[in-house]
């Protein structure tokens, strides 16, 4: 990147960290789920934009992040901050159960085993209700935290971006690539394409995962459909596709700009949101494969590490 | 007991084979995965609830109308969507009939609300000796298979049907030997679709009709693919009657809400020991 | 001298057709080998076998003494195995150079010196930093090829080098394919331009219907009736 973009970021940057300061707390939610769906979105990249193995489930790391820091929180009173990073970590763990198996199966069949991850984890909720409180529940004691999760979540969505920048401009991530490009070439030329779309996933359910705690720490209730719903994998796959999949800024453009549409324009018509979201993938795939910044690339000869 | 449960997968399985032989054929002629399927299948049975509501019409006849109907919604889906996506890499195929899916579902949340719909049409059980079965099962069962076989025959006899596995087998040889290989693809979606149809106004008069009812199907009958072999028509019958009948078991050994995980833990399994499907298939 | 690659009764089933049926040939080190048969005679599913792209169902694979048959193609690959493709199939959106630097685990620099130093083996080094994916047919046919020279595999397989490949290009291949046999490497290629079989292998089989027809240098080859029967019928 050219200095004078690092001085750009370095100017944002500073500005969302003085922010709170002078914010409304509207405008302080509103940036603290922002920085949620970059973190999200980018998340969703790594294994999806960057391998092509395409993650229908991924809302399950976030749900298992909430339920696991609520748990410790609402069960144990740990602080939110060492709960949500728990919920990190069990969120890797489930990463690992699920991909170990699944990560075997070609793209397609992945994918296909991805759709019923949701259903599942929505069982084991209402299964052991008496740790999560089933359908009804878990509430967590109040607490306004909101300015403290602003910055942790900002700190989130700013490290997953710069896993992302690493990750792409690296050799690892090269090898990823080639996973989407040509599996079986791939692994022709001595790419053990199984560890590393292992790696790439356990990557990609961290972020979610302390996304999820921080989240629940933030409503301060969670139930199933909360923290598991379609919706939320949709959107994170919206954004990435929208902005650019498999790009370093992509999701962040994606998050950025479906979000603020969603709050200023859409949030009066919150049941057509699937609807406009299933018509924007429609769209891309056909017209915009790899997105805004894709287009972007093709038309001003921007590098591919964008 | 166990013959009563047996029989029950059996009347569930042949539902499950018919819906599913749809899915397979589009994943056969145009190695697409339809995650839309069960949306599909959802607009079957709201066809059918409407025509029983508003005009009474008998729901085993709506067939008539949700199987036509929708084999031209399939038909057109895949010509204006679908065929652009053919021959892209399969993951844009994925993600298209994914928006297409959540876009119908949300569609239909629009259209018909949310709120649970039912068919109050047949009720009580045949008796069959110590056997007790619903007599909506029955019957549609007795419909699944009718239809089964007529798309077997479908594919068997006719010209198009021939077509269509040659199409399946290889694109290129059927190309070659004159098939209009995008006129296939457009039957194959259509015909597909109507299978769903018909299962849709068949578990209309069973169970709760609510927009999002066809996500479990899809996955069901994707299951019933890799059950039956990928590919392999034939199988897709022996797939479903294999998950009719090992949903019944479990459900005797396990309570109700495992249940729903053991189609999720199944289709893993055997994806990992078999993955192009217990019996011959391609990958 | 040990054959460095031993197939001993290999049987690969699609379906119920067996594409290689019983075939077992060894391929002595330091030689340029040719496979070649109608099409269809399963001489692509043999290198799939090979590399482990496909599981055979019978037989056994083995390279420099150790059993390979059921390892993964990235496993085939360190021990020292490459192979192109017959359809190309280099990486489109990674760069030239990228596509070669993705291969080898040595660390970055020694890497891309390799990388840099093969493509100026075959004179595309200005293209390095061009998508593989913008290539011409034959700049892709050429990166591939060094793609594989990358970790310096002992056995080299080439799936149809010369296909759609122009005739001045083509002698730079062989050459290259000389000179690779000249620093000890073994080559076992698949083709059906019978010049370039000719001119360039030591020894040939010929495959038909899945099965070993017939093997020995290439003169004997042209004139025995089996094979000329296999590829122009009686």
């Amino acid at each position: 990147m050219t200095r004078g973009l690092y001085a750009a970021l370095a100017v944002v940057v500073i500005g969302l960290a003085l922010y709170p300061m002078e914010a409304t707390g509207y405008g302080i939610r509103f940036m603290l789920q922002l920085f949620m769906w970059i973190a999200l979105a980018q998340s969703w990249n790594l294994i999806s934009g960057l391998t092509g193995y395409v993650s229908f489930g991924h809302v399950a790391f976030f749900g298992m992040g909430a339920y696991t820091a609520g748990i410790l929180i609402a069960k144990l009173g740990w602080p939110w901050l060492v709960a949500s990073l728990a919920g990190g970590i069990m969120a890797m763990v489930l990463a690992l159960v699920i991909g170990w198996p699944c990560l075997r199966l070609k793209g397609p069949y992945f994918a296909i085993s991805m759709l019923g991850l949701n259903e599942v984890l929505r069982v084991a909720v209402s299964y052991y209700e008496g740790l999560t409180g089933g359908g009804n529940g878990l509430s967590l004691p109040t607490l306004y935290a909101s300015v403290q999760i602003y910055y942790v979540m900002g700190l989130l969505a700013l490290g997953v971006t710069a896993l992302a920048y690493v990750i792409i401009t690296s050799r690892f991530g090269l090898r990823l690539m080639t996973i989407r490009e040509d599996e079986v070439a791939a692994e022709a030329m001595g790419i053990d394409t199984f560890r590393y779309k292992v790696y790439a996933f356990l990557l990609s359910a961290v972020a979610p995962g302390i996304a999820g705690g921080l989240a629940a720490r933030d409503q301060g209730y969670i139930e199933p459909i909360s923290v598991f719903p379609l919706i939320t994998t949709i959107t994170m796959i919206v954004m990435a596709l929208f902005g650019g999949q498999g790009t370093i800024w992509g999701p962040v453009l994606g998050a950025v700009a479906l979000f603020t549409l969603q709050e200023l324009v859409w949030a009066r018509f919150p049941y057509i949101h699937p609807l406009l979201f299933g018509a924007i993938i429609v769209a891309v795939v056909l017209m915009m494969p790899r997105g805004i910044l894709g287009v972007l690339q093709q038309k001003y000869n921007l590098p591919r590490t964008i | 007991m166990i013959g009563q449960v047996i029989i029950s997968g059996l009347l569930a399985g042949a539902l499950y084979a018919m819906v599913a032989l749809g899915l397979g054929l589009i994943f056969g002629v145009m190695r697409v995965l339809n995650v839309a399927h069960g949306p599909i299948m959802m607009l079957g049975a709201y066809t059918s609830f409407w025509l029983f509501h508003w005009l009474g019409l008998n729901p085993y006849l709506s067939l008539l109308v949700s199987m036509p109907a929708l084999f031209l919604i399939g038909v057109a889906l895949q010509r204006t969507l679908v065929s652009r996506v053919v021959d892209a890499p399969e993951l844009s195929s994925l993600l298209l009939t994914f928006g297409v899916s959540i876009a119908l579902v949300n569609l239909a949340q629009l259209a018909f609300t949310s709120d649970l719909r039912s068919i109050e049409y047949l009720t009580g059980s045949f008796v069959l000796g110590p056997f007790a079965f619903s007599k909506s099962r029955v019957i549609a069962c007795g419909f699944a298979i009718v239809i089964t076989v007529a798309a077997f025959l479908f594919l068997k006899s006719t010209r198009l049907g021939k077509a269509i596995r040659a199409v399946s087998q290889s694109r290129e040889v059927a190309q070659v030997c004159g098939v209009n290989v995008q006129r296939i693809h457009l039957f194959a979606f259509g015909i597909a679709s109507a299978l769903a149809a018909a299962g849709g106004s068949l578990v209309a008069v069973m169970v709760a009709i609510q927009p999002e009812m066809g996500q479990v199907y899809t996955f069901k009958s994707f299951l019933v693919i890799v059950l039956g072999g990928v590919g392999n028509y034939p199988g897709a019958l022996l797939g479903g009657l294999l998950l009719g009948l090992i949903e019944q078991l479990a459900s005797l050994f396990l309570t109700t809400q495992i249940n729903e995980a053991v189609a999720y833990i199944l289709l893993v399994l055997v994806l990992l020991v078999r993955p192009t499907g217990l019996l011959k298939g391609r990958t | 001298m040990a054959p460095i690659l031993e197939i001993t009764g290999v049987v690969k089933r699609f379906g119920g057709v067996a594409a290689v049926n019983r075939v077992s040939l060894a391929l002595e080190p330091g030689r340029i080998h040719g496979l070649i048969g109608p099409n269809g005679s399963g001489k692509t599913t043999l290198f799939n076998c090979i590399t482990g792209v496909e599981t055979r169902d019978e037989g056994e694979i083995q390279f420099k003494g150790h059993r390979i048959d059921g390892m993964r193609p990235h496993q085939v690959f360190h021990l020292g195995i490459g192979r192109t493709f017959q359809v190309i199939r280099v990486f489109p959106e990674l760069t030239a150079l990228e596509n070669l630097m993705v291969v080898t685990t040595s660390s970055y620099a020694p890497a891309r010196q390799r990388a840099v130093e093969l493509l100026s083996f075959v004179k595309l080094e200005r293209l390095a930093h061009e998508y593989a994916g913008n290539l011409s047919y034959g700049q892709q046919k050429l990166v591939e090829f060094v793609r594989v020279l990358m970790t310096d595999p002992e056995l080299i397989l080439l799936d149809e080098p010369a296909a759609g490949v122009n005739r001045t290009l083509l002698n730079e291949l062989l050459d290259a394919v000389r000179a690779l046999r000249d620093r000890g490497k073994t080559v076992l290629l698949v083709e059906h331009d019978m010049k370039v079989v000719m001119g360039l292998c030591e020894t040939v089989f010929v495959l038909d219907h899945g099965e070993k027809l017939a093997e020995g240098a290439p003169g004997v080859i042209q004139s025995d009736e089996r094979v000329i029967e296999a590829y122009f019928g009686r």
